[in-house]
């Protein structure tokens, strides 16, 4: 089997923040319904959407729509090398970050460490109500309550995928074996995913392009998700947290101007 | 009543005093134990701690406990190996004070992740490479050497030394002292810098993020530095506070010059590396990563306020105070100082713990704020009166302080000053 | 942990980092393990007495613990490193012999302040006293300053005969208004007869060996500034809490200490002068 490095490419021109994404990872990961408490800040979403703007007033005010998600940080990644207790491990085969809720603590010393925020807490013991559990996907194991989840590029498709294969006499999946929810739920087409390894797959292609970036680059964690957009001010919010006396607006100009110069 | 308890010449308040003295706290600590099983049974949504506060009240008092607790290894370090005598003193207290915060530490800790029984997982597949993995190990063998250490001071009541065979292992036992001692300041240099290491190697947060030598980060040091630098000032903070509680002479003044001359000189240390790591930090480490430094201020309240707070009033002022003689010799200023030097150390510790999670990472996100709830505080709360409770009957029933009874026939025979060794 | 659990890699900081762990339990493991094994050795053979008074004597306060030649003059300031066990001190011999022959044979007076000090015995700094009998045994008995301390006893507890004591170890106990101490035996040796407090001595004694031992007891010049000391020590202990007559004042001590202060901490004052903290 060839190594693979699955990678995704987002592109922010394209997501209208409708949020398909959001509901399809939840329902394929089995995320329980909030409980009566559960805020903004305490619900597991392994994608989040997030809607940011440019910071200018009408008629300049500008939206982007950023899903974000665990990066699957390819160098020194931050959460694998924090974990007391080996939870978090990288597979050199897909380059998945993947993370063993049986295994977690619950210390979130991991939800520290990540840049992204990508990580989620168990607050709460999973509880459906009558009737939902019919909603549950066999393929995904539930998380008790104390533990840390996060996105793992829906591997229990991954997994269906190689027996499907494996069960036809082939080794290897094709592209389009293996394809996660909300890869799949974007009416968009926003969000698409491949192997990065592939140079001749569409997520190599544009992760290449000159429009593509991604979070927190100067970081060094080498995550895997590339975003897209042709918009100036959109491929700005990868850099440093702006506070709030300083608008992101003003930024943008500062650059303009400086591309001004350049130009000549 | 419990007279016969009471270690001989030695005066402590009639029973029913000393009852209406610990009612208070136990309620307060049954008060706690009941937050803490909420959120045992009910799951940490008792908290107020959330995805983006992931750490909360509970690992700021935690690592604040730890550093306080300090005074137990650096004080049997002076005295066991550098055989500075006069700390004698104040040796039993100090390994109570330790074993109370550490104790009461890792059982915070064992209500604040979410599968305390999984505890041992750390140790079945433990992570070299994860400082977290360090603290665990460490923390847990220094506690059982800090309860080794309290064994003897427990088995010199009045009651259970007179059982032959709890006298001789307590003899044998204080004999073999100082390996327990070596052994606790090995392992105490390890955990208290592990701390550190916690936030100093976190990539992800450039604000707590710093550089360092091989594999530890420069607050690996610090914390060592402070912890030691605080332990002495703790030690004496909590003396005086008992000799005020207590209402008589415990400790020689000299004691207390002594402790806080030693807290003062690791301090003046402490903070010239702080400065130094700072400075570092703003030139060097943020802007590499591609935040300028200022930046990280300008969210209030975090502003660069506290940042003087940490460095001049909590780290300069008790330096310059405890170095100055004169001001050792005030009790009232040295104890002011001590208080200073702890509250600094919280300080720090606060700044790595919640300002660092307060602070957004992504340029879209925003400044976070955080408010423990009830159970969370009354857990804390519940972990004072603890120590609170354990530090009174040990008072009472133990003999903490050796010079207690010298010191209350110094009050009729000034002129028979005993003969004290040591450098102060 | 193990080279067999999930995830354990052969690498150079493992290694350190295990090995590390795995000695630092070994070490802590070992030395506590060495603590019980010796302590069940002492306690096997029967050393816990004399470690008990090790231990009581460690607790002492300092001024407690002057050497015997600070006492004479011989050193201007001493603590006893050896818990008044002077057979094994190195000094001692030396100090005993840069002493001035005269200042040994003056004549050592037979009544320190009023009190009888009897000069055809040999006194131990718990109190007690020492007197070889034509027989071969040993009378031990309760010297003037401890008697008056405690009066009228209201128990005493002797060992009974055939008993084996250790010196430096318990003699006997006593009682005496809520004050419940052990007065600390001159010499060791097999208990002979039992005596009591109606009579002049306490006990009589087989020493281990014959002659006994009795460098630590208080050679007859040494008496009187010892019980001047031990004078001191009482009024310091029955200090605030006692009102009546003190020594300052002019004046012996009674016959019944204990009964003229009725208010002092008599537990606590038994344990200063008997040398038991």
């Amino acid at each position: 089997m060839t190594t693979a490095k699955y990678g995704m490419t987002i592109d922010l021109d394209r997501c209208t923040g409708c949020g398909a994404c959001m509901v399809a990872c939840a329902v394929e990961n089995n995320v329980p319904p909030a409980p009566a408490g559960a805020g903004d800040r305490k619900g597991i979403t392994p994608i989040r959407v997030f809607k940011v703007d440019n910071g200018r007033p009408f008629p300049e005010h500008r939206t982007v729509f950023v899903p974000v998600l665990c990066q699957q940080c390819g160098h020194e990644t931050p959460c694998v090398s924090v974990c007391p207790q080996q939870a978090v491990d990288v597979d050199p085969a897909t380059g998945i970050v993947g993370q063993m809720p049986e295994r977690c603590l619950g210390c979130r010393y991991c939800m520290a460490a990540c840049p992204y925020h990508a990580r989620y807490f168990n607050w709460w013991d999973p509880e459906w109500p009558p009737g939902m559990e019919r909603t549950l996907n066999p393929d995904v194991a539930p998380r008790m309550r104390g533990v840390v989840e996060k996105c793992n590029f829906c591997h229990g498709r991954l997994h269906a995928a190689r027996l499907r294969v494996a069960a036809a006499g082939k080794r290897e999946i094709a592209a389009a074996d293996y394809v996660p929810a909300c890869v799949e739920a974007c009416p968009a087409g926003a969000i698409r995913f491949g192997d990065l390894n592939d140079s001749a797959s569409e997520v190599a292609l544009a992760s290449r392009q000159e429009s593509s970036f991604r979070l927190l680059e100067q970081l060094g964690t080498q995550p895997k998700i590339y975003y897209r957009s042709r918009r100036e001010w959109v491929r700005e919010i990868a850099a440093a947290p702006r506070p709030p006396a300083m608008p992101l607006g003003r930024k943008t100009r500062v650059a303009e101007e400086r591309k001004e110069k350049v130009r000549g | 009543m419990d007279r016969k308890l009471i270690s001989r010449g030695l005066e402590r308040r009639p029973a029913a005093d000393f009852l209406r003295w610990i009612l208070p706290w136990a309620a307060l600590l049954a008060f706690g134990i009941y937050a803490a099983a909420l959120c045992l049974v009910k799951g940490l949504n008792q908290t107020n701690m959330d995805n983006r506060f992931a750490f909360g009240l509970w690992i700021f008092v935690d690592l604040t406990m730890i550093a306080l607790g300090a005074g137990a290894f650096f004080t049997g370090t002076l005295l066991y190996i550098l055989k500075v005598r006069g700390l004698r003193a104040v040796i039993n207290s100090a390994v109570v004070i330790g074993f109370i915060c550490y104790s009461g530490a890792v059982a915070a800790l064992m209500i604040d992740v979410g599968q305390p029984l999984r505890a041992w997982y750390t140790f079945w597949y433990p992570n070299v490479r994860s400082m977290l993995t360090e603290v665990t190990f460490c923390i847990t063998c220094y506690l059982v050497v800090l309860s080794i250490e309290y064994l003897p001071v427990l088995l010199k009541n009045r009651r259970l030394k007179q059982i032959p065979s709890f006298l001789v292992f307590e003899f044998e036992l204080h004999k073999l002292m100082y390996v327990f001692a070596g052994v606790g300041t090995f392992l105490s240099f390890f955990h208290q810098g592990s701390l550190g290491g916690l936030y100093g190697v976190l990539r992800g947060r450039p604000f707590a993020f710093r550089e360092g030598f091989a594999v530890w980060p420069s607050t690996f040091f610090l914390f060592i530095l402070s912890a030691a630098a605080v332990g002495p000032s703790f030690v004496l903070l909590t003396a005086w506070a008992v000799e005020k509680i207590a209402g008589r002479q415990l400790v020689h003044p000299a004691v207390f010059r002594s402790l806080g001359r030693i807290s003062g000189m690791l301090l003046s240390v402490y903070v010239l590396a702080k400065t130094i790591d700072t400075l570092i930090w703003i030139n060097r480490t943020s802007p590499d990563a591609g935040f300028p430094a200022w930046q990280f201020y300008a969210w209030q309240p975090f502003g660069t306020w506290i940042l003087f707070a940490e460095i001049v009033v909590f780290g300069l002022v008790p330096v310059a105070m405890l170095l100055c003689p004169g001001v050792r010799g005030r009790k009232g200023l040295l104890v002011t100082a001590a208080a200073l030097a702890c509250c600094g150390v919280a300080l720090n510790r606060f700044v790595l713990t919640v300002q660092t999670l307060s602070l957004p990472t992504l340029s879209f996100d925003g400044f976070m704020t955080y408010w423990p709830s009830w159970q969370e505080s009354a857990t804390f709360l519940g972990v004072i009166a603890y120590g609170v409770l354990l530090y009174s009957f040990s008072f009472r029933y133990l003999n903490l302080f050796p010079d207690e009874r010298e010191l209350a026939g110094e009050a009729l025979e000034p002129r028979q000053a005993p003969v004290l060794a040591g450098r102060f | 942990m193990l080279p067999w659990n999930y995830g354990f890699h052969w690498s150079a900081g493992t290694i350190i980092f295990l090995g590390a762990f795995y000695t630092v339990l070994v070490v802590i493991l070992s030395t506590l393990a060495n603590a019980l094994w010796r302590s069940w050795r002492d306690v096997r053979f029967e050393k816990a007495e004399a470690l008990r008074w090790m231990s009581d004597f460690h607790d002492l306060p300092a001024r407690d613990r002057s050497c015997r030649h600070e006492l004479t003059g011989d050193v201007k300031v001493r603590k006893c490193p050896h818990a008044f066990d002077c057979r094994i001190c190195e000094l001692h011999p030396k100090f005993m012999a840069r002493q001035r022959p005269e200042s040994r044979q003056a004549t050592p007076e037979s009544e320190i302040f009023g009190l009888p000090f009897p000069l055809d015995r040999l006194y131990h700094r718990g109190h007690a006293w020492v007197r070889p009998e034509p027989d071969g045994t040993i009378a031990v008995g309760l010297d003037e300053l401890g008697k008056r301390l405690i009066g009228e006893p209201d128990a005493v507890d002797l060992p009974p005969v055939g008993a084996r004591i250790q010196a430096n170890g318990t003699a006997w106990r006593m009682q005496k208004r809520g004050a419940d101490f052990r007065v600390l035996a001159p010499v060791g040796g097999e208990v002979i007869v039992v005596g009591g407090q109606d009579q002049e001595w306490y006990l009589k004694v087989r020493p281990e060996d014959q002659p006994p031992d009795t460098r630590h007891l208080l050679a007859p010049h040494e008496v009187k500034p010892w019980v001047m000391r031990e004078l001191e020590r009482m009024q310091i202990a029955l200090g605030a809490r006692a009102l009546g007559a003190s020594l300052a004042d002019g004046g012996v001590p009674v016959a019944d200490i204990a009964a003229a202060c009725p208010n002092a901490d008599w537990d606590a004052v038994c344990g200063e002068m008997f040398l038991e903290p």
